[in-house]
């Protein structure tokens, strides 16, 4: 770097400045452009005809007369050599429902055309005639393959299964224990709420497919739907804008609209704006997967010997990344625990239910909170403290997993125990708080296997990143996204700090799949940890030739020796790296109305190393209260194949009235293979919150819950069973 | 789509006319009827009919007191109301737990009484205490208790040539009052059940004593045959009358979702009440977070 040009620059940003987030100004501005704010010329709109029963065959379509320069598009617009499939994990999911539809609310298919007015008009006078067929909804349902089975060749409705197991048998295991202790536990949908609702925008430009669209992977959308037309993938460019909110609603689910966007667009020919209002998002768009563990606990002696279970997902109608989804719920079985014995078998059941899809956390949720719950309730049926029980079976460095691999790192989990309770008093008010008094302290631990599963970074996403400088300014060019998670600046703030420049020269925009590499999808807490360290690496060879002028340097990622998985088995080290949680949550219920107040939240995540605190307090506020609304009020039924809740003021989520302040902690230890030390943590801090909220109105009421969310009324059962 | 049409009047006088000749759908705050006939984002609502926006009409707006009453303009916002030093207490409570700020910044205490929802917020104290609503047409003016304007679930006495115009509620003298509403979560939420209760205790006897329950059956439901169990009873005599009370109050709402959790808290809520009351709780709030 000259003296010259050095001297107009501002200092160096270091990784441990606090900086505002770059995107903050602007979004809080009302600025930031958003797929709803673009208006292209010539802007024709669509809007989706669904399914309005849950299985059946389509006897008819009765379009009304459509005006001149209005379209329905369907799946007979799909040209002769392409497939009416889109491509996420398999290709089962189609873009549109032709001859049958498999759920409420699958796409048959669009209205397109210049008046959003008219178009809902031309919807509603639209009639598809079924013959209906019993649906299947519940996952109880899909086992039972309620209304015959959706797999005939299978004779099931299983869409995707795995096991693993450790040390011996079960059956030995449970003839020898002075008993088993088993339970059922069931946790619900949940709709992720992103603020902004799903939406894109198709149009040509210079003879290709330009898609604009509020997701977290551009590169996934091109290559789920471009067998559509048959077309290369370079004939599509994405252009993610500016995403307010996914957590995990926009990975696949993108996909559904764009794919349809695609067909009516190589038909139309103009720019085409989809953008689905509130109620369309709460009903019509993917979901968490609704779960029920069946855990079968071993004990001798009063201690653990074995731990058996049992796990379904719905996973609705199509598998979309269901499968991945299932695996990491089955491999967070067993929480942070070791057991000498285990086995663990998951099942996901198909049913005639709208997909579910990544949700903040992916499948481990769902057994965390399920372990959690069993053990709490395993050691109050022992007549111990739930904490002091689970501490004896915290896992350390060395120990074997449930996939018969390794756990890599250093625990921290007893130094964060010991923050966590002293700084919440837990001991002291666990002596106080008598069983049923009305108040009550929970604590759930948890942790999130970092980036994708086993070798699947290795063996599936082979991520790139690349830097290009020019003169003192350097642009980032990776595929991942912001999506409020604050990426933008954690990159920026990496790639400065590794080449000792100022943030300010660091340039990130909303990826374009035609300008930058592919580092992979903008999910499993990969970005920080993976495409993180890929741009530092990028970085520190950038800095050693800094004075080369203008250029470019490009890195692959490379998976450590040493660390073996088979996928096909699935057998080994699971994940190069853990997030670890403690959460600890203290409430109050009211005796009159069950209303239960949140008094205290104290929690610390051992993350290896925080990038940007703001950030991750950001992260970890947010994830918690995300767990807690999902433990306490988030109520999404399914009603004979229909959701119950329609909109934002029957589906729920907590304010910010609704909880307190929290205490948080952040512990260090360093992650060799991260950024600076950094791990993966955007959905750790959603694991475990839920499960230490139930813990606590457990306690201050003298019962048991096996399922969530608990609202007043729930609650009201539940006290007739007080033990 | 049918075209409707679409007015603004200036003054009372030009409302009650182009009601008289139009029946048009009276617009105050528009936190219901934007919801309730939106077509999405980008849409023009659809309304069925056509529309009156009164939302400007000054003459409607603010709250004033005389020695016996205290008159709310129908205009008045839910954020008026609660922030009042003059409106009675249990709603300024109601009126302040409605939905979100920016909702409470725009609807109004006479669209929420013409929306005749079991859950609105207003209604169920306003019907406790026995306020009326004062209706205008080109005609004269009439006044009717708001219990009895609200018919049933989105159904009022409201004639097609009127408008609510404002709101007069006695002045309370109660001595002792209990107000809860219980949401979804802690704000910002539809109500789940709503309660108040107020009590007049003068020399040991129960000289009044009042209960109305929101979202508790098609409208909010209130038993003066009920309360009279307790009225004129000395406060000894409460907790022998008390169960019978509870029971003709039981017998009064009718919860169609949720009825044993609706039910059961509203026991609870009452027998709270009178417990304290029998106990000679101080006068003013009672509640349990004391």
């Amino acid at each position: 770097m000259s003296e010259v040009s050095a001297n107009k620059l501002k200092p160096a940003t270091k990784i441990n400045d606090r900086i505002v987030r770059v995107d903050a100004l602007q979004k809080a501005r009302g600025e930031a452009m958003y797929v709803c704010d673009m208006t292209l010329p010539d802007m024709q709109y669509a809007y989706m005809v669904r399914s309005t029963v849950p299985r059946g065959r389509i006897k008819a379509i009765h379009l009304p007369e459509f005006p001149e320069g209005y379209h329905f598009i369907s799946a007979g617009d799909i040209p002769a050599n392409g497939k009416n499939e889109l491509w996420m994990i398999a290709k089962d999911w189609r873009c549109f429902a032709d001859g049958y539809v498999l759920y409420v609310g699958e796409t048959i298919g669009l209205v397109v055309g210049p008046d959003r007015g008219v178009l809902k008009q031309l919807k509603a006078q639209i009639k598809v005639d079924y013959e209906e067929q019993t649906p299947a909804v519940t996952i109880d349902d899909g086992i039972n393959c309620v209304g015959g089975p959706m797999f005939p060749e299978k004779g099931s409705n299983v869409m995707c299964e795995l096991f693993c197991e450790k040390g011996r048998p079960m059956d030995e295991v449970f003839a020898e224990a002075d008993e088993v202790f088993e339970e059922t536990i069931e946790t619900p949908y949940q709709e992720h709420v992103h603020l902004e609702t799903n939406s894109a925008i198709a149009t040509m430009e210079d003879g290709k497919f330009v898609f604009y669209a509020s997701a977290q992977c551009p590169f996934y959308i091109r290559k789920s739907i471009a067998g559509l037309l048959d077309i290369p993938y370079d004939d599509i460019i994405v252009r993610q804008c500016t995403t307010g909110g996914a957590f995990g609603g926009k990975e696949h689910f993108p996909d559904v609209l764009c794919g349809a966007l695609l067909v009516a667009e190589n038909k139309i020919r103009k720019p085409i704006k989809m953008v689905f209002d509130r109620e369309e998002d709460t009903q019509f768009s993917v979901k968490r997967h609704p779960s029920k563990c069946i855990y079968k606990t071993a004990v001798k002696d009063g201690k653990i010997t074995g731990v058996w279970g049992h796990i379904y997902y719905n996973c609705g109608a199509y598998l979309a990344s269901s499968y991945v989804v299932l695996q990491r719920g089955v491999f967070h079985g067993n929480g942070v625990y070791t057991f000498d014995n285990t086995y663990l078998k998951g099942e996901g059941i198909g049913t005639n239910t709208f997909p579910t899809c990544a949700f903040r956390g992916f499948g481990a949720p769902q057994t965390l909170f399920a372990i959690e719950t069993h053990l709490n309730h395993l050691a109050r049926h022992l007549g111990v403290d739930p904490l002091a029980f689970k501490m004896q079976y915290l896992c350390k460095k060395g120990d074997e997993t449930t996939t018969n691999g390794h756990i890599i790192e250093e625990v921290k989990l007893p130094e964060m125990l010991e923050v966590v309770t002293k700084e919440s008093d837990y001991w002291r008010k666990v002596r106080e708080y008598k069983p049923g008094c009305g108040k009550g302290i929970g604590i759930a631990l948890y942790n999130h296997g970092g980036a994708f599963t086993g070798n699947g970074e290795q063996a599936i996403i082979k991520a790139h990143a690349r830097l290009v400088k020019t003169g003192e300014k350097v642009r980032i060019e990776v595929g991942s996204t912001e999506m409020g998670q604050g990426f933008k600046t954690t990159l920026r703030k990496i790639c400065a700090a590794t080449l000792g420049v100022n943030m300010d020269q660091i340039e990130y925009f909303n990826p374009d799949t035609a300008k930058v590499v592919d580092s992979g999808p903008t999910a499993a807490s990969r970005s920080t940890m993976i495409v993180g360290r890929l741009v530092e690496r990028a970085a520190l060879e950038m800095k050693e030739r800094w004075n080369e002028g203008d250029f470019t340097t490009e890195v692959e990622y490379e998976h450590p020796d040493g660390y073996p998985w088979d996928q096909s088995t699935f057998r080994g080290d699971a994940y190069l790296g853990y997030g670890w949680g403690v959460a600890c949550v203290e409430v109050e219920v009211d005796k009159l109305t069950n209303e239960v107040k949140t008094t205290g939240i104290w929690s610390s995540h051992e993350i290896g190393r925080a990038i940007d605190e703001l950030i991750v307090h950001g992260q970890i506020n947010g994830g918690i209260i995300q767990s807690l609304g999902y433990g306490a009020m988030e109520k999404l039924e399914n009603k004979k194949g229909y959701f119950r809740q329609k909109s934002m003021s029957d589906y729920v989520i907590p304010t910010s009235m609704d909880f307190p302040k929290q205490f948080y902690h952040i512990q260090e230890n360093p992650y060799p293979w991260g950024p600076y030390g950094a791990k993966g943590m955007g959905e750790l801090v959603f694991n475990g919150a839920s499960a230490a909220y139930v813990d606590a109105v457990e306690r201050a009421l003298n019962t048991k819950f096996t399922a969530i969310p608990i609202p007043p009324e729930d609650i009201e059962e539940a006290i007739k069973h007080v033990h | 789509m049918e075209k409707v049409k679409c007015f603004i009047p200036e003054t009372l006088e030009e409302a009650l006319r182009i009601r008289k000749e139009t029946g048009a759908t009276i617009l105050a705050g528009g936190s219901d009827l934007m919801v309730s006939n939106s077509m999405g984002a980008g849409i023009t609502p659809a309304f069925r009919g056509d529309v009156m926006i009164i939302t400007g009409l000054k003459e409607l707006k603010g709250i004033t007191e005389t020695a016996d009453t205290v008159e709310i303009g129908a205009l008045t916002t839910s954020a008026e109301i609660a922030g009042s030093p003059i409106a009675p207490e249990l709603l300024k409570d109601a009126a302040s737990r409605m939905g979100a700020i920016a909702l409470r910044n725009s609807a109004t205490i006479g669209g929420n009484i013409a929306n005749a929802s079991p859950k609105g917020d207003m209604p169920q104290p306003l019907i406790l205490m026995d306020a009326e609503v004062v209706l205008k047409s080109l005609d004269g003016e009439r006044r009717v208790l708001v219990d009895d304007f609200i018919i049933a679930h989105k159904k009022t006495e409201l004639r097609d040539d009127e408008i609510i115009t404002g709101i007069v509620i006695p002045k309370p003298q109660f001595t002792h009052i209990f107000y809860r509403k219980i949401g979804m979560r802690r704000a910002n939420a539809i109500s789940k059940l709503t309660l108040s209760a107020a009590a007049t205790v003068r020399d040991g006897v129960l000289a009044d004593f009042r209960a109305s329950s929101g979202a508790a059956g098609p409208k909010v439901a209130r038993s003066r045959k009920a309360e009279e169990i307790l009225i004129g009873r000395k406060l000894e005599e409460l907790s022998a009358c008390k169960e019978e009370f509870l029971d003709a109050w039981n017998g009064v709402i009718s919860p169609h979702a949720m009825p044993e959790y609706r039910r059961n808290t509203t026991r609870r809520m009452l027998a709270f009440f009178i417990d304290a009351l029998a106990a000679g709780h101080a006068p003013g709030r009672v509640d349990i977070e004391e």
